[in-house]
């Protein structure tokens, strides 16, 4: 059995033992992992990874009770005890309020009476005194909660305009800068150079300066987002445009549809998914951005963020940054529920 | 409408010269088949029709006027084309399919916005109506269709805007041999209700016996055969295809053609 087996391969010729079998790995490959390894650990040192490994397994020692002072576990523990509880009430002092009126309070709101320490050097004894002080506040349960939601919308609105504005000015950008609809070498150029200038500005950084332009607010943070996101739709729509099924157009440019219609019939419905796929992602990403910009002035909740944490309300902080991480945990989901919806 | 190609060449940027010399005319309102082994050049000659291809040297002139940049965007809308991939959008229903063969002759503005102008809606109707689908199938996405079906999705968008000339470049080439009947005599009917000129490619010569008033037959770019279906002697069609294809075989194409004549 055996003898005929290598009676056969002889004779066919095949599977010589002298033969070498490919090596997916070589010296070169050796070489380049050995100098890829070198490069990430002189990099990895230089921006302190060895210092922040030891710092983290002091502060994993340190919780687990090992007793030794941990400076990374401190700052933990001060920012949970600064941020924690959270601030849900929204407190006036009354002097502050013109034309306070008791009788016409608020809904929800009543008035709060408290006592305020005060140390004052009292001229007669030239002695430092306690003061007290009663002073009434109007709280309202749920005000700053309530007000953290107005700034989510308004965040939201502004990814929402973002996005709207991105689509408006990146479709026909797309459309010239598309090789195969041939609207002329100027365009194309003109088309690509616009779209890549755009997404070559952070929206960090033109917020930054539209916040000087146009001052506080939502118009900064609004076109900051528009301008980075036309430089993504442009170029994403104007790929799907060049890659689309040529012979369906072909169909309609041979009875003499112009461009418009040939993109209108013969390639919108079939980019059409991808389009919402990436307007989607775009939108996602223009939330999670409307709250960064925030912090240069640009509206939304981010502006108020910036605003409590340099007052040292560390408490609105924490509200804030519990409300943007359920934000967008929720619109994560919805994101992805939409997107299975249309593709 | 009237065709003539006065000696056409068409040489592709690589050196193929797909036409050599090809010279012919076929007058208002012929079924004319063009017949040919694959690369034969019949999809170039159809193309250089309405100008998806331009001829390296000669002319070819449409009703008269010579094909050309100038005449291109008056004459494109007047000749209508089917073609051998179907060319149809797949994620789009039949109705959107159908209705986009009236493109040229609807604004931009309501070409873009998407609503056609009424009578092309009846039209389209009417036209899905005539290539035998269900009324059912205008809301059908064309990719949810056989490659039947498709072909007269594709046939009745040729026909929106009644053209005077039809360029079908091998309309049956995947469908089966009664499929290929059905479309073929479809084309032909609704070419003669208009009067239209067609020029069809096949590379099926029973079906270019029966369906052509005059069959054209090319190898290599050239003209090697041009009359009627009758002189399309079993010598010419030795020399088309090579030696091995003679007569017989295709039995089963025969036979469907036998049904379609009953
Ligand atoms: N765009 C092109 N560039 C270069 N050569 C081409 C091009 N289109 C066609 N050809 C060549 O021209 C010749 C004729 O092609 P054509 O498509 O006209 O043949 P055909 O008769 O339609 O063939 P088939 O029956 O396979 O469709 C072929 O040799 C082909 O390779
Ligand atoms: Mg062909």
């Amino acid at each position: 059995m055996r003898g005929a087996m290598s009676a056969l391969a002889e004779s066919e010729g095949r599977s010589s033992p002298a033969w070498r079998f490919p090596q997916p790995y070589g010296w070169r490959s050796g070489a380049t992992a050995a100098l890829v390894a070198a490069v990430l650990l002189f990099t990895g040192h230089r921006v302190e990874l060895d210092r922040a490994l030891v710092m983290t397994g002091d502060a994993v020692a340190a919780a687990a009770g090992s007793g030794r002072p941990s400076q990374v576990a401190a700052g933990f523990s001060t920012v949970a005890r600064q941020l924690f509880p959270l601030q849900l009430d929204e407190r006036t002092d009354i002097d502050r309020i013109e034309n306070f009126d008791s009788r016409r309070l608020p809904p929800f709101a009543h008035v709060e009476t408290t006592t305020v320490r005060s140390r004052e050097l009292n001229p007669n004894t030239l002695l430092l005194e306690d003061r007290f002080d009663r002073k009434a506040v109007l709280v309202q349960p749920f005000g700053y909660a309530f007000k953290v939601g107005q700034k989510l919308l308004e965040t939201l609105e502004i990814a929402l305009w973002g996005t709207m504005i991105a689509i408006v000015f990146g479709l026909p950008l797309a459309l010239l800068s598309a090789q195969n609809l041939r609207f002329g070498r100027m365009a194309y150029y003109a088309s690509r150079a616009v779209v890549g200038l755009c997404r070559a500005v952070p929206e960090l950084i033109s917020a930054l300066f539209l916040v000087l332009a146009y001052g506080f607010g939502p118009i900064a943070g609004v076109l900051a987002l528009a301008i980075h996101s036309v430089g993504f739709l442009g170029k994403f729509y104007a790929e799907d445009i060049e890659n689309a099924d040529p012979k369906p157009q072909e169909a309609l440019i041979a009875i003499g549809a112009g461009r418009l219609k040939v993109f209108r019939h013969a390639i919108l419905p079939q980019v059409m998914p991808q389009y919402i796929a990436y307007t989607l992602y775009i939108l996602d990403r223009n939330v999670r951005m409307a709250t960064v910009i925030g912090l240069v002035g640009a509206g939304g909740i981010g502006q108020e963020l910036k605003g409590r944490y340099d007052m040292y309300n560390y408490g609105h902080v924490g509200t804030i940054l519990v409300a943007i991480f359920l934000l967008v945990l929720i619109l994560d989901q919805l994101a992805s529920h939409l997107r299975r919806a249309v593709i | 409408m009237s065709v003539i190609f006065d000696t056409v060449e068409k040489r592709y940027p690589d050196g193929t010269v797909a036409l050599n010399q090809v010279s012919f005319e076929v007058p208002d309102g012929q079924f004319c088949v063009i017949l040919g082994p694959s690369g034969a050049g019949k999809s170039t000659l159809l193309r250089c029709v309405n100008g998806l291809a331009t001829p390296s040297r000669g002319r070819v002139i449409v009703n008269g006027v010579e094909i050309g940049a100038k005449s291109l965007p008056r004459l494109r809308p007047t000749i209508g084309m089917i073609h051998q991939g179907f060319n149809l959008v797949a994620r789009s229903t039949v109705a959107a399919n159908v209705i986009a063969g009236a493109l040229p002759s609807t604004s931009t503005l309501s070409a873009l916005v998407g609503v056609y102008p009424r009578r092309f809606q009846q039209k389209a109707c009417t036209l899905v109506g005539d290539v035998g689908l269900p009324e059912q199938f205008l809301r059908r996405r064309v990719r949810e269709l056989s490659g039947g079906q498709q072909q007269r999705v594709g046939v009745a968008r040729a026909f929106m805007l009644d053209p005077a000339f039809v360029l079908a470049d091998e309309p049956v080439a995947s469908l089966d041999p009664q499929t290929s009947v059905d479309i073929l005599a479809l084309i032909a009917r609704e070419a003669r209700a208009r009067g239209s000129t067609v020029l069809c490619s096949l590379h099926q010569i029973e079906l270019a016996r029966a369906f052509a008033d005059r069959i054209i037959a090319m190898r290599a770019g050239r003209v090697v055969f041009d009359g009627a279906p009758g002189a399309l002697l079993p010598t010419v069609v030795g020399r088309l295809y090579g030696p091995e294809t003679a007569w017989a075989g295709r039995a089963e194409m025969r036979g469907a053609l036998k049904c379609a004549e009953q």
